[in-house]
């Protein structure tokens, strides 16, 4: 029989890379009891074991604010949030003390200070730490400092009642238990949102956050904005395979040469060059590295966005979100702190940490004021129907058969890198008949499965919303480039895209961006915006 | 084929790859109380197995091939 778990916490916080390690420290700090959920195991999780890099900025050092937060603008094409872009880069130093504090090293230069680097881009620096060992650390700041972490169960949806969330309900990898969660508030910390791709590892992060968030009412943005890590074409399925390991003072540099043997124009920073270069037929690729080794290189992480352009709307700069009890950090909040373009580096984990912190004080703060957390017994037998079903099916569709379909239609490059209304259309009308045949149909055979059938669900909704949110933006920008809208539409687009459940159905909205931010329209466009795309 | 082998001899039964594995490709048989690879189809090539493993016991190749489309499955 399956054992039902209650756990009852005053915050909880669903993922434990940077974002949720944070949120769950700063949550403790200010002295309520916090429980860490991870589908996989804290300290391993996300994204974070393999980012090395972290952005700091310290005015006494010389560092200046407005050329931090204009190298992000310009770069980003004028859809950062300049007010997320300024905290981040403020609030960077003290998260940096934080981490030296807990034992995390950073690379030192040749003189023994810190190594700072800095990019093609423009002024902003990073500081850099190796990949990997850094958050085993967070991992014991959190146990330290008694936040109870629960590894390896998945939750699959918020806990809703009269309008607040109340905790959250998941599944253990190696049982059909249920975990139900009583919570005052609750943080998401899920990170990106992807399609199980080749070459990144992020195959479990499978929009889980966006999904639960998403169909428990809150806003979801950026999705638009397509992230382009690439990987090694001979060997896609593994993480950067043959290249030069990330070391202690950052990502390794390499020129693109394509077919014909040209190097391909870049922007310092992840574009869409190589998928413009393989749409015109100069495919293979190569990365030659400094120590001249040429490797075939391929697209990859296909599914996330720009760091920090996805996830849940935020409704200030605290980590709150639009539904009353619901938080969230790190990759999981649409902070639009970078924009449409990655433009400057170590801004993920930098932007982990001080929204993960801002995030559980934040959410604290509201526990500490909210009362006992109740969960109606409708609702959850409600729920119980939803995360078994796909055990209690005779017949129907495995998910793993059902993502493979599901990638089929979402990963070749002119869906969501070089777009186009009329191949948007047609994947969204393969993705909704996923959504509305199979989905409904997924089946389990055992725990593991049960996970990945509520993984293709939610990775089936995070299509439907970069389709819905690409096709709605009818123009091009940054990483987000229409073949049928090849330029800027800085009158119409300077602008946010968010979607938002309304009666059963996906509803898109565009949220305007304070004039104040925008770029100066009496300057040519091309001064504007010194990058073309094709076609323009 | 992403995960290839977890030499059963060398394996001592510590779970740290379990842990490890962000995919649940690892588990332990409750018989041998060894570590097995349950499901390899969704390994993602991360590493993390073969990194932690403290007796070495774990091998991966960067090669990995993927099903047949079928029309349904």
């Amino acid at each position: 029989m399956p054992v039902e778990n209650v756990v009852e916490t005053d915050v909880l916080v669903i993922g434990g890379g940077m974002a949720g390690c944070f949120a769950a420290i700063k949550a403790k700090e200010r002295g309520v009891d916090v429980t860490l959920v991870d589908k996989g195991y804290v300290g391993k999780s996300g994204q974070t074991p393999w980012a090395g890099s972290y952005v700091l900025f310290n005015p006494e050092w010389g560092d200046n604010l407005d050329a931090w937060i204009n190298q992000v603008t310009t770069v980003g094409e004028y859809v950062n949030n300049r007010e997320w872009t300024e905290i981040v880069f403020q609030d960077s130093y003290a998260r940096y003390q934080d981490l030296v504090s807990w034992g995390v090293e950073f690379a030192k230069n040749d003189e023994g200070g810190l190594f700072r680097s800095t990019t093609s881009l423009g002024p902003c620096r990073a500081v850099h730490m190796e990949p990997r060992g850094f958050a085993e650390i967070l991992r014991k700041q959190a146990v330290k400092k008694g936040v109870r972490v629960l590894d390896r169960i998945m939750v699959t949806n918020l806990l809703k009642q009269e309008g607040k969330i109340v905790g959250a309900i998941g599944i253990p990898m190696e049982s059909y238990d249920l975990y139900i969660f009583k919570a005052k508030a609750t943080i998401i910390c899920a990170g990106a949102a992807g399609f199980k791709p080749a070459g990144w590892p992020i195959s479990e992060l499978t929009a889980d956050g966006d999904a639960m968030s998403y169909r428990a009412g809150a806003e979801i943005t950026g999705k638009e904005f397509v992230d382009t890590h690439g990987t090694s074409a001979d060997y896609p399925a593994m993480h950067a395979h043959g290249m030069p390991p990330m070391g202690a003072k950052g990502p390794p540099r390499h020129k693109v040469i394509n077919a014909e043997g040209n190097e391909v124009p870049g922007r310092g920073t992840l574009f869409l060059e190589m998928e413009f270069e393989a749409h015109a037929g100069r495919a293979p690729l190569y990365f030659e590295t400094p120590g001249g080794k040429s490797i075939r290189v391929g697209g990859a992480s296909s599914g996330m966005s720009v760091h920090k352009a996805e996830g849940i709307w935020p409704a200030d700069t605290s980590g709150a979100t639009s539904v009353s009890g619901l938080y969230a950090a790190g990759d999981s909040l649409g902070t639009m702190q970078m924009g449409a373009v990655y433009g400057s580096i170590g801004c993920a984990l930098g932007g982990s940490s001080v929204t993960g912190a801002r995030a559980g004080v934040a959410a604290a703060e509201y526990a500490l004021q909210a009362g006992k957390p109740t969960v109606d017994e409708k609702e959850l037998a409600r729920l119980r129907k939803i995360v078994y079903a796909p055990i209690e099916r005779k017949g129907g569709f495995s998910p793993r058969w059902v993502t493979q379909v599901l990638q089929n239609t979402m990963i070749p490059y002119f869906i969501m890198y070089i777009k186009h209304g009329d191949r948007m259309q047609a994947a969204l009308t393969i993705v909704e008949f996923l959504r509305d045949h199979l989905v409904p149909r997924l089946t389990a055979g055992d725990p593991h499965e049960l996970r990945l059938a509520h993984e293709t669900k939610n990775m089936v909704l995070n299509a439907e919303m970069r389709l819905r949110a690409s096709i709605f933006r009818t123009e091009s920008r940054g990483c987000h480039y229409r073949e049928d809208y090849p330029r800027r539409d800085d009158p119409n687009w300077l602008a946010w895209v968010t979607l938002k459940e309304e009666q059963g159905s996906m509803k898109v909205l565009k949220k305007p961006i304070p004039k104040k931010w925008w770029p100066d329209l009496s300057k040519p466009y091309e001064e504007r915006y010194p990058f073309r795309f094709p076609g323009e | 084929m992403s995960i290839e082998r977890i030499d059963s001899e060398l394996c001592n039964g510590c779970g740290i790859c379990v842990k490890s594995c962000p995919m649940d490709v690892i588990r332990m048989d409750r018989e041998s109380k060894k570590a097995v690879i349950q499901y390899p189809e969704d390994c993602m090539l991360c590493g993390f197995c073969v990194q932690d493993c403290p007796q070495n016991a774990i091998y991966i190749s960067p090669a990995k091939s993927s099903p047949f489309i079928v029309s349904w499955g």
